[in-house]
């Protein structure tokens, strides 16, 4: 009886550290968003004043809205978006080959990882090449090129995850049913496989959407991404940081949509296996 | 006609695994045939490369009289049903069961017509509007064969369709399997390794054992005439107890399980045996063939009782001969009502003439006259 209550006084602390631990790290990581949350509404003369909330102002999102900033985000969008739609049934079908036929073996499917292995910055002075000897340096097809092919190895490896989790006996059950293997894949596997591509195709925007050494280096002032965008108010003058701030509030919105969403599919994709 | 023959089928995976070796085998039209065997047999990759979803390395398969061994799956026509049921999970049971008419280009009306009537017959009208994550396992179960009948396949081939039901359940399912190959007439190939329901279902059962046929017969021939050890062992439970002994020639030919121990022989095996004599053999005496009470020709030994599990309907008593200790555990399957207890010794009465004996060595069967079936005491 008491030895019970010891151990439940005991395991009640523990629960109280564990907490305080929790709630520390949270702090931790959500401690520079708030702050650049409250620089960013605040007057940006005040963005370095005392005072949780001292004033409330938009003035630093009209600043932001005045310069390049609203093209350099529809240029995001579109150079997310379509990076990913490049390289989606690239990497849908080479991961389903790798998964279900072993294509190129162990070796070359490690081999298809080579360039996420490589620092970028080997690989964006030979993009540059190439993109110049193709004319489209400054353009954003140039950057959804690269952006789909640095998307591609990785997009691949997590098709290829979710494509072996989907149970060879669905396809061989569809083919004895009167598919040809084509008809298995398309009308059975890949409606299975729609949360891991949703999932897929989440992260590879994320990753496109945040990227910057290649951005800063292939894009115009016409093309410049958020990244880019954001980097060009540090200027000699100084940092606006006030702008700055605005800026990175807007730049992080859809990606909190995005992390809800690739929750909800990554839990779906993974439970689907329960149907047996 | 839908006669499904192998002949000499062999599966070999790349790394040299065996899946089946030398498979011949003849399934007749309108036969429900069990495969038998422990895991890892060969039964599922025998049902997959008679459904074309693995192409043979050596031999031929074919369908009724069409050589289908370089057919692709859909022009095969059978039905498989698999362990895993494997439901289309983003299509409602509906669509899972029309799925194969679909295939087959049939207009929409005449599918829906199909699927309702098949959904009738195995109650599942209900959930037709269903996704599979949502139903039960015995309903999966119900999907999967429907899926397979609608199409009105040449065969059915059912992969372990049963292994994942309750007990119960799986007990009714056998009798339902059983009802609906006597009203569809189609052949059917049944993969399990339960031997229960290879002894109820089927009209022959095949035992596979590291991808070899080790003998194919209907299921009383088999437990009657076990072609070796492997399939006297698997195909009953509790299996046949084996006892090593010499088998002395003479004139009273005798089997001596120790020095001092010796059976007299059965004068009607006396001579089929007598070419094993001087020989060590394996003495095979199924449970059911010991006795309590005395009769002629059945030979008195007395069992050290070491466990007895108190069935109900029998009662299965483990324990060892008293006469040569250290010989062999010995199981004994014994009438509702009679349960001794451990530590007890009790004088079992055993029946040689339903005996087999074995070659230890090859662990085939050495060949006798069938006697006709021992008929149980209570
Ligand atoms: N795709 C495969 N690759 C290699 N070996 C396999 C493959 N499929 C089955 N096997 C091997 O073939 C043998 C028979 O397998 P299987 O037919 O699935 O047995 P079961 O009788 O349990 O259904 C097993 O030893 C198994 O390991
Ligand atoms: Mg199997």
């Amino acid at each position: 009886m008491s030895m019970a209550g010891r151990a439940g006084s005991r395991g009640r602390a523990a629960q109280a550290a564990l907490h305080l631990g929790l709630v520390l790290a949270c702090l931790a990581v959500l401690l520079p968003i708030l702050w650049v949350t409250r620089v960013a509404v605040v007057p940006a003369s005040m963005s370095y004043a005392p005072g949780l909330l001292p004033e409330l102002s938009g003035e630093n999102f009209e600043a932001l809205f005045a310069g390049r900033f609203p093209r350099s985000y529809v240029n995001s969008l579109i150079v997310a978006a379509g990076s990913v739609a490049l390289a989606m049934p690239f990497a849908v079908t080479l991961g389903y080959a790798f998964a279900r036929f072993g294509t190129a073996g162990r070796a070359g499917r490690f081999a298809v990882l080579a360039t996420q292995m490589l620092p970028p910055v080997a690989l964006v002075l030979p993009a540059f090449a190439i993109l110049r000897s193709l004319g489209l340096t400054n353009s954003l097809p140039g950057l959804v090129l690269v952006y789909g092919a640095l998307n591609l190895p990785f997009l691949t490896w997590i098709m290829m995850g979710f494509f072996k989790g989907i149970p060879v006996d669905l396809e061989w059950a569809a083919m004895s049913d009167g598919a040809t293997a084509g008809q298995a894949f398309r009308i059975v596997v890949l409606p299975t496989a729609l949360p891991g591509m949703a999932a897929a195709a989440v992260l590879g925007f994320i990753l496109s959407w945040n990227e910057f050494l290649f951005a800063l280096v292939l894009s115009g002032p016409r093309t410049a991404t958020i990244p880019v965008a954001l980097a060009g108010l540090q200027t000699s003058n100084g940092v606006q940081i006030g702008t700055v701030a605005a800026g990175v509030v807007l730049a992080v919105l859809p990606l909190i949509v995005a992390s809800r969403f690739i929750q909800r599919f990554i839990v779906e994709g993974l439970t689907f296996g329960a149907v047996k | 006609m839908a006669r499904i023959t192998l002949d000499r089928v062999s599966r070999v995976y790349a790394g040299g695994a065996l899946g089946v070796q030398d498979i011949s085998l003849d399934v007749a039209d309108g036969e429900f045939l069990v495969l038998l065997g422990p895991s890892g047999c060969g039964k599922s990759t025998t049902l997959r490369l008679i459904a074309g979803l693995e192409e043979v390395t050596s031999g031929r398969i074919s369908i009724g009289d069409r050589d289908v061994t370089d057919l692709r799956p859909r022009d095969r026509n059978l039905a498989v049903v698999f362990q895993s049921y494997a439901l289309y999970p983003t299509m409602t049971v509906r669509a899972n069961i029309g799925f194969g008419l679909r295939m087959r280009g049939m207009p929409a009306s005449e599918i829906a017509a199909r699927v309702d009537q098949a959904a009738a017959l195995l109650g599942l009208t209900p959930y037709l509007d269903r996704k599979p994550a949502v139903l039960s396992g015995g309903q999966r179960q119900r999907v999967a064969l429907g899926r397979a009948i609608v199409r009105e396949p040449e065969a059915f081939l059912l992969d372990e369709p049963l292994s994942n039901l309750d007990a119960q359940l799986r007990a009714e399912m056998r009798a339902e399997l059983v009802r609906l190959h006597r009203s569809l007439g189609r052949t059917i190939v049944h993969v399990t390794h339960d031997q229960v329901e290879a002894m109820t279902m089927g009209d022959r059962i095949c035992i596979l054992r590291a991808g070899r046929i080790e003998q194919v017969g209907a299921p009383l021939e088999v437990y009657a005439s076990p072609a070796n050890m492997f399939v006297a062992r698997f195909l009953a439970s509790p299996p046949m107890n084996f006892l090593p002994a010499r088998l002395e020639a003479g004139a009273a030919p005798a089997l001596v399980l120790a020095p001092g121990v010796a059976w007299p022989v059965p004068p009607a095996h006396a001579e089929a045996w007598g070419r094993a004599a001087g020989r060590p053999v394996m003495l095979g005496l199924r449970p059911e063939d010991f006795h309590l009470e005395p009769a002629p020709g059945r030979i008195a030994c007395a069992l050290a009782v070491t466990a007895v599990e108190a069935l109900g309907p029998e009662t299965i008593v483990t324990g060892d001969l008293v006469a040569v200790p250290g010989l062999a555990s010995l199981k004994a399957r014994l009438g509702r009502g009679q349960v001794p207890r451990p530590g007890e010794s009790l004088t079992l009465h055993a029946d040689l003439t339903a005996a087999h004996l074995f070659d230890p060595a090859t662990e085939a069967v050495i060949p006798r006259p069938s006697v006709p079936q021992p008929v149980r005491s209570a």
